[in-house]
Parts: structure tokens; C-alpha cells; sequence
């Protein structure tokens, strides 16, 4: 064959050339042409906006609506500018946070109670039995840490547990083996292991008591929020909105959303009730977010810097990578324009 | 084949690829410097080197980087020796049989380009979540290439040398071991480079499940976290060892093989 290195090296240039023109390209509009919101498979009041389209209509532009599989690779996507309001875990936001993604936390879409549970078989009586047994999670995600943290509380020596890092997909067949005993998870996923033989040990909301916080949130790219503030607020006040139907209506909205998922109704209709939702006003309380001047002293900023401890422990972050405080990529503005219009 | 090319031309050819090596990492190294893109989209090398380094010295969730770069060999090695050795009599069975390769042929076509991936859920219900189902996933991966590369050598062989041997009265055994075997050996082990490439690639997928250690788990544990320093890391090292086996491999070929490549 004849070399053509020529043709290469040209072929290789345009290619960089058209990468460093696609990052560099300004977007200054009024208007985005869409808004991309990354969501996951979790049941969710918000998806009642995704069913009927109320975001949309807030925003005057369409929504594109894109799913992940984890927080993880939905928090990427937003680095990469695909995505620009993202709800995601706790932890996910925690190591990114450190790591410098370019984003803020502007609410919290749920706290976690029943809807992460430690689900064992039912020959596991108690959180201290599970010594000697495997135990499955998902490395990095809320679940995890909420385990270790049950394993704290409750005394059981980690060295004495094999943990397992299984997706929640693979985890019903490792369980019907017999390859796993337990598995701290979100829902829906429990719901099957509980129909197969496995009863609730605890939920994560046992642990607020001793000061363990697991919570979703809202997280939006410091670029859009620059760009378009309105639009945020836009978001806030539908999402809150989603929050109300869903709570004056448990039963009618989880058929709506199992169905949207492609979920069971059982699992699905668990999982939304197993989370509280402070509305947002009651979100810019100190207990929560706090209103910007409470906002370092306030239980979710704390509860970062918990979590970001507890990864730096487990060897996943470097120290010097974690923020002394987490109360600045908290940004309580848009809760406020949108709780007080 | 460039490393069968001809001798004068290696010095040279070494040399410009030593040379385009250099050029790469050097100019990752400048975009690193003058900080034309965020460290967390791509580590410069010098953050990569700072991260490798640690890791060398503490391991990696306290295992020892030589221990995730072995675990990960060892995964992948037993595989390939699987493969090889139920792969080369079955193709070379196929090659020599119409009857077998008919009924085999399907099967082994279904399979070949089927993404390894698909088979995770079925691999951890049959066979758990411990090493087997690891071993079996990179074993199915590798096995179809080197049917189908051991099948059709059986067919390259040349006719004028069946013809001689059945001339000279050979047996059917002889026939096989001695001239079939022989002219057949170098394309096998052509197919066995290929299908080591592609067994190496399921390694990742391998060690999504329920893995502890592995440079597949460390790549896919450290983007939980965001960690892009140490996934960057990992692909080197995956890319380096994937390296190392074809070159053993070239070097196997070489001295169990040496008549390739002379007709």
C-alpha cells in the first residue's frame, strides 16, 4: 500500500481543529434552543412534568429529556456541556464537587428515607448478622456510603462482610444464586429482592438520628445558570409544582410515573413514598439548605463535607482535593426567587 | 507485516515510532502547561505521573498496582490458553470435516460477533460472580476467532502438498500431524494474535462484575469518582499490557514457528 502520510496529518488537524472550535464556540442567546435535563430510572414526582410536558411549557423552549443509567455518568455528560440540570445523588456530587466539575447545587429533589434500603434474606434478622454473609451496593453511590454508615451505627466489623459491587440489573441474579445475602439499594431495584425472598433491615432515613444525611438534589452547570437564571427559577417552581400533584395524589401519579419508567406499580409507588420532600421554602431553613448566610452552617453543606470524608477514608478522594467547605457550590438564589415570587 | 519486514529497515522504523511516541506525549504535555484544556477532562501527564506514582506506592483501595495488572493477566491468560486449547482442534476439526463444520458453522457465526457484554446477566446465573464467570466471558470472546482463524488455515494449506502426501502413502493421522499441522500452525497463530485483541477488550466488561481488584474495576471504579487521572492511568496500562502479550505472542510464533512466513 502506498504511505500517504500527508493525507493523515491533514485528516488529524481538521480533527483538532474542529474540536477546539466546537469548545470554544460562544452561545450568547436569550434563549437556549432546548433544555437538556438528565434523569435517572428512580420514580420521581418531577417525571410528572416530563408526562405532561409542564417544563416545556415554563420554559417556552422544548425540553430534551436524557437518562442514565447512575449519577455518575449523568454528572460526565453535564461536564461535557450535553446536559444542563442534572438530579443526582449525594455522593455523585460530593466527589465531583472535589474533583472540580463546573456545577452548583441549587435544591434538594428528595431526602432518602425507605426508597434506599439494606435488604437482606430473611434468615438475616438484625444489621450485626450480616458479619460472615456478602453484601452487594453500588461503589460510589449513595447506598454505599449509607451502608458503611449502617455498618458504623450498628457495629459490624467491615472486615467481617464481603461487599460486592454489582448494578442494580445484575443484582436480582447474583441473589437468586445465593451469590449475595444482602444489598443496600435504591428503589425499585429492592422491590424485586424483597418479592424474592428478602425483608427490609433498615432504610437510610434510620440514619439521620446519627447525623448521616442521604439526599438527591438538583444540579445545574455553572454555565447555564449564568446564562439563563430565569429558566432555573422556571425549573424550581415546576418542579415544586410536580411535588404538590404527586403529594395530593400518592396513589394516581406513581400508576402515571411506573408507566412512563416502565416500572412496576408496586415497586415504583414504594419508592415515591419512601422520600420526604421539604417544599422549597422550607428547604432555605437551616435544617436543609439554609438562605445563603445559614447556608455554612446548614445540615446539607455539613453532611457534604461528612461524605467527602468518608470517600477520602475509603481511598477514593485525595484530601487536598476536597473543599473546606461545600456551602459554596450551594447556590439558595433561584430557591428563593422561586419560593417567594 | 511490519515485524517481518525486511532487516535493514527496523533500526529506522524504530526509530520514527520512538520519535512519534516522543512527539505525543510531549505536546499532551504542553496542552497540560499552558492549561488549554481542564485537568479533568484530560489529565496532563505530569498529573497522571504524580497519581501513578502514589498508587505505586500505596496501591490502589490498598492493593498493590502489580496485583491489579497481574489479577487482570491472570483473568485473561487462563482464558486464552482455554481458547487455544479447545479452539484449535475444534477448528482445525471444522477445517478437516464438512460434516462437522456444517453443523458447528452456525453456531459459531451466532456467537462470534455477538457483544460479550449481552452474556453478563446469563454468565453471573450460571456461573456466580466469583472468577469463573470472569474467566468464561473473556474464554467466549476469544474461542470463536481462533475456531474460525484454525478452520480456515486447514483450508489454505496447499493443495500440491496433500497431493504429495497422499502420494507418498501417508495415513490419515499422518497426514494431519505432518503436513496439514505444520502448513497450517502460522495463520493459527495469527488468529490467536487476533482473538487475543479481542479477548483483552472484554476484559473491562469481565470486571464489571462484582470485581475487587483488576485494571478493567480500577478504570471503572475511579470514574464513579470522577477519578479521571486514574482512569487515564489504567488505560495505559491496559493499552501497555495488551502490547506486551502480542509481542510475546510474535515471539512464540517465531520460535515454534520458524518456516512462516517462507513460501
Amino acid at each position: 500500500m502506498k504511505n500517504r502520510p500527508w493525507l493523515f496529518l491533514a485528516i488529524v488537524l481538521v480533527f483538532l481543529i474542529g474540536l477546539a472550535s466546537t469548545a470554544a464556540a460562544p452561545a450568547l442567546a436569550d434563549a437556549p434552543k432546548e433544555v437538556r435535563l438528565a434523569f435517572l430510572n428512580g420514580p420521581r414526582p418531577w417525571i410528572l412534568g416530563k408526562i405532561d410536558g409542564s417544563f416545556d411549557q415554563a420554559f417556552g423552549v422544548p425540553v430534551k429529556w436524557v437518562r442514565f443509567p447512575s449519577g455518575p455518568p449523568a454528572l460526565a455528560a453535564l461536564a461535557a456541556g450535553e446536559v444542563d440540570i442534572v438530579r443526582v445523588g449525594s455522593v455523585p456530587v460530593t466527589s465531583s464537587l472535589a474533583r472540580g466539575l463546573p456545577f452548583k447545587v441549587i435544591a434538594l429533589s428528595g431526602v432518602i428515607d425507605t426508597s434506599e434500603r439494606l435488604v437482606a434474606k430473611n434468615s438475616i434478622k438484625t444489621v450485626k448478622e450480616l458479619e460472615g454473609h456478602s453484601v452487594a451496593t453500588v461503589a460510589g453511590s449513595t447506598a454505599h456510603y449509607a451502608l458503611l454508615a449502617a455498618f458504623k451505627v450498628h457495629g459490624v466489623d467491615i472486615k467481617n462482610v464481603k461487599l460486592v459491587n454489582l448494578n442494580p440489573a445484575d443484582q436480582l441474579a447474583a441473589w437468586k444464586r445465593g451469590d449475595i445475602d444482602a444489598s443496600y439499594i435504591w428503589g425499585p431495584a429492592w422491590h424485586d429482592l424483597e418479592q424474592d425472598g428478602g425483608h427490609t433491615l433498615l432504610g437510610s432515613g434510620a440514619l439521620n438520628k446519627d447525623g448521616y444525611y442521604l439526599f438527591n438534589a438538583f444540579v445545574v452547570s455553572n454555565d447555564f445558570a449564568e446564562k439563563y437564571p430565569d429558566l432555573v427559577v422556571k425549573f424550581l417552581e415546576v418542579f415544586q409544582k410536580t411535588v404538590d400533584r404527586y403529594q395530593a395524589d400518592p396513589d394516581g401519579s406513581a400508576v402515571l410515573i411506573a408507566k412512563e419508567l416502565e416500572q412496576g406499580l408496586e415497586g415504583a409507588k414504594l419508592t415515591l413514598a419512601g422520600l420526604v420532600y421539604p417544599s422549597l421554602t422550607e428547604q432555605l431553613k437551616v435544617e436543609w439548605l439554609g438562605d445563603g448566610a445559614t447556608t455554612a452552617n446548614s445540615n446539607i453543606a455539613k453532611s457534604f463535607g461528612d461524605q467527602a470524608a468518608f470517600l477520602v477514608e475509603q481511598n477514593e478522594l485525595r484530601a487536598k482535593d476536597v473543599p473546606e467547605s461545600y456551602a459554596p457550590f450551594i447556590d439558595t438564589s433561584f430557591l428563593k426567587k422561586a419560593a417567594n415570587p | 507485516m511490519t515485524f517481518r519486514g525486511p532487516k535493514q529497515g527496523r533500526p529506522l522504523g524504530v526509530a520514527i515510532s520512538v520519535i512519534s511516541v516522543a512527539a505525543f506525549v510531549g505536546l499532551w504535555y504542553v496542552c497540560g502547561r499552558l492549561k488549554l484544556m481542564s485537568t479533568l477532562i484530560l489529565p496532563p501527564p505530569q498529573e497522571i505521573w504524580i497519581s501513578a506514582v502514589e498508587i505505586f506506592q500505596d496501591g490502589y483501595h490498598h492493593i498493590p498496582l502489580w496485583q491489579h495488572v497481574g489479577i487482570s493477566l491472570g483473568r485473561a491468560m487462563v482464558a486464552f490458553f482455554l481458547a487455544v486449547l479447545v479452539g484449535v482442534p475444534l477448528g482445525l476439526a471444522m477445517g478437516l470435516s464438512q460434516v462437522l463444520s456444517s453443523a458447528l458453522e452456525p453456531f459459531v457465526q451466532f456467537f462470534r460477533p455477538l457483544p460479550k457484554i449481552a452474556l453478563i446477566p446469563l454468565a453471573i446465573l450460571w456461573l456466580g460472580i466469583g472468577e469463573v464467570s470472569k474467566i468464561f466471558l473473556i474464554f467466549l470472546s476469544t474461542l470463536f476467532t481462533v475456531v474460525v482463524g484454525s478452520a480456515a488455515s486447514v483450508k489454505s494449506v496447499g493443495e500440491g502438498k496433500i497431493r504429495l502426501g497422499a502420494a507418498l502413502g501417508a495415513t490419515r493421522f499422518q497426514m494431519v500431524w505432518r503436513i496439514i499441522l505444520p502448513a497450517s500452525l502460522p495463520e493459527i497463530f495469527t488468529s490467536v494474535r487476533l482473538a487475543v485483541g479481542v479477548g483483552w477488550t472484554t476484559l473491562i466488561a469481565s470486571e464489571m462484575v462484582a470485581a475487587e481488584s483488576g485494571m478493567g474495576w480500577m478504570v471503572m471504579n475511579a470514574s464513579s469518582y470522577m477519578r479521571t487521572d486514574i482512569v487515564m492511568l489504567g488505560i495505559i496500562l491496559l493499552g501497555l499490557a495488551g502490547y506486551l502479550l502480542d509481542y510475546l505472542l510474535v515471539v512464540a510464533e517465531r520460535v515454534t514457528v520458524p518456516w512462516a512466513g517462507r513460501e
